[in-house]
């Protein structure tokens, strides 16, 4: 299986599973769509859990890509984290199928799933760790601050996409990025990050 | 099958929504059947025919209910007015936390299989007991001394406690959420009350845990 087939069978059997479910999801309409045989499919995946799994993998990868490729830049900690959190948002706001299968559906079919999402969810916390810099009472914090951070990113998302409302979200950018911030920040200095990025959209 | 504390009496009906809770715990909804969870209570699907009406949705819903009502006990019940109004408030969170810590399988439904795995009803209700939580936090905007957080901050503080719970629960860590109270007390306050407010309170959260005596 070349690699763009690859890709493009992953892309397709997310969008069977938020369209259809996971019982009446089946990987035979992705194959059609991605050009894939039968023997090309079972020489890479056991079944359509093992395709699933691979897929969800994928799109974790594309998604924290998306939003931390600019992490290694001189900027400071707040400018990226914005720039990276735009980027994201507008990705899901351009693939709102997607999101919803990213965090509903593939999560929802059982504990091992939603276990894979925690995970996800994991991936964020590394680009947290600088806000306790930026805090100025850093060994004061709680242990789970940058949970916290990714937590509060996540939950305003998860509850647009499930509404249907994917499409708000670039515009939500400021706000979500506040509840991003003010774990570290306080609620001043975070409402002053969260001006500039509306100044800035 | 986990040990209960005393969240529910041990009738046929709470029997079930246990049962059901303990197997969305362990392998979700979708693959709990209702035979599934009449045996793990030790009672023949004919007595969850005639509580249930057969309908699995029915049970979880009840389930989702009973924790619900559990929770806003503890809340209610952390109040005093010999307490300041904080006390008072780090007291619901920690009872809460007690209240989860004591049944894993229910802290599951609760936060993770009713927003996750459940038929739309449960999704809903799930939905409803969010609402309630983030208007409780709401109020803290009185004590704020700023104007400027946005529409969602109480939604983004409720999610940033919501994250912690979930990893310890998928984890399986439930009962050590009780030492995370300052984290919590944190969560919750700091967006309203501001960090310097919220830090003396997070210290207060941890005299709490060591067993200081607060005067």
């Amino acid at each position: 299986m070349e690699k763009a087939q690859r890709e493009q069978l992953f892309w397709a059997l997310m969008a069977e599973l938020a369209e259809k479910g996971y019982r009446d999801a089946s990987v035979e309409g992705p194959m059609a769509a991605a050009g894939v045989s039968t023997a090309e499919f079972e020489a890479e995946f056991k079944d359509k859990d093992a395709c699933l799994f691979a897929a969800y993998d994928h799109m974790t990868e594309l998604a924290l890509n998306t939003a931390t490729s600019d992490c290694e830049s001189g900027r400071e900690w707040p400018e990226r984290l914005r720039d990276g959190l735009k980027k994201l948002l507008e990705a899901i706001a351009a693939e709102p199928e997607l999101a919803r299968a990213m965090t509903r559906s593939f999560p929802g079919i059982r504990p091992a799933t939603y276990e894979c999402y925690v995970e996800l969810l994991a991936r964020f916390l590394p680009y947290m760790e600088e806000g306790r810099k930026y805090s100025g009472v850093d060994e004061e914090l709680p242990g789970e601050v940058e949970l916290l951070a990714v937590g509060a990113a996540e939950a305003i998302i998860f509850s647009e996409v499930d509404a249907g409302r994917a499409e708000r979200l670039p515009q939500m950018m400021p706000e979500i990025l506040f509840s991003v911030l003010v774990p570290f920040m306080g609620p001043d200095r975070a409402a002053d990050e969260m001006r500039s990025a509306s100044a800035a959209l | 099958m986990e040990a209960r504390a005393d969240l529910l009496r041990p009738g046929k009906r709470e029997r079930l929504m246990v049962a059901m809770a303990a197997l969305c715990a362990e392998r979700g909804y979708q693959e709990t059947s209702v035979e599934d969870v009449a045996a793990r209570a030790g009672l023949p699907v004919e007595d969850f025919d005639a509580l249930f009406g057969g309908d699995r949705e029915r049970c979880v819903l009840a389930a989702l209910n009973a924790i619900t009502g559990e929770t806003m006990t503890a809340i209610a019940s952390s109040y005093s007015p010999d307490r300041s109004e904080w006390d008072s408030y780090m007291l619901g969170i920690k009872a809460i936390l007690e209240l989860m810590a004591a049944n894993p399988s229910f802290a599951h439904l609760a936060y993770v299989s009713s927003r996750q795995m459940g038929p739309p009803a449960v999704s809903d209700a799930h939905h409803a007991a969010i609402k309630v939580v983030t208007a409780m936090l709401e109020r803290l905007w009185d004590y704020s001394n700023s104007e400027t957080q946005p529409a969602t901050t109480a939604r983004g503080a409720l999610g940033a406690a919501e994250a912690v719970v979930r990893r310890e629960v998928v984890a399986r860590r439930t009962e050590q959420l009780p030492r995370l109270l300052p984290d919590f007390v944190y969560a919750a306050t700091v967006p309203f009350l501001g960090q310097e407010e919220a830090l003396r309170l997070v210290r207060r959260a941890r005299e709490l845990l060591a067993g200081t005596p607060w005067v």
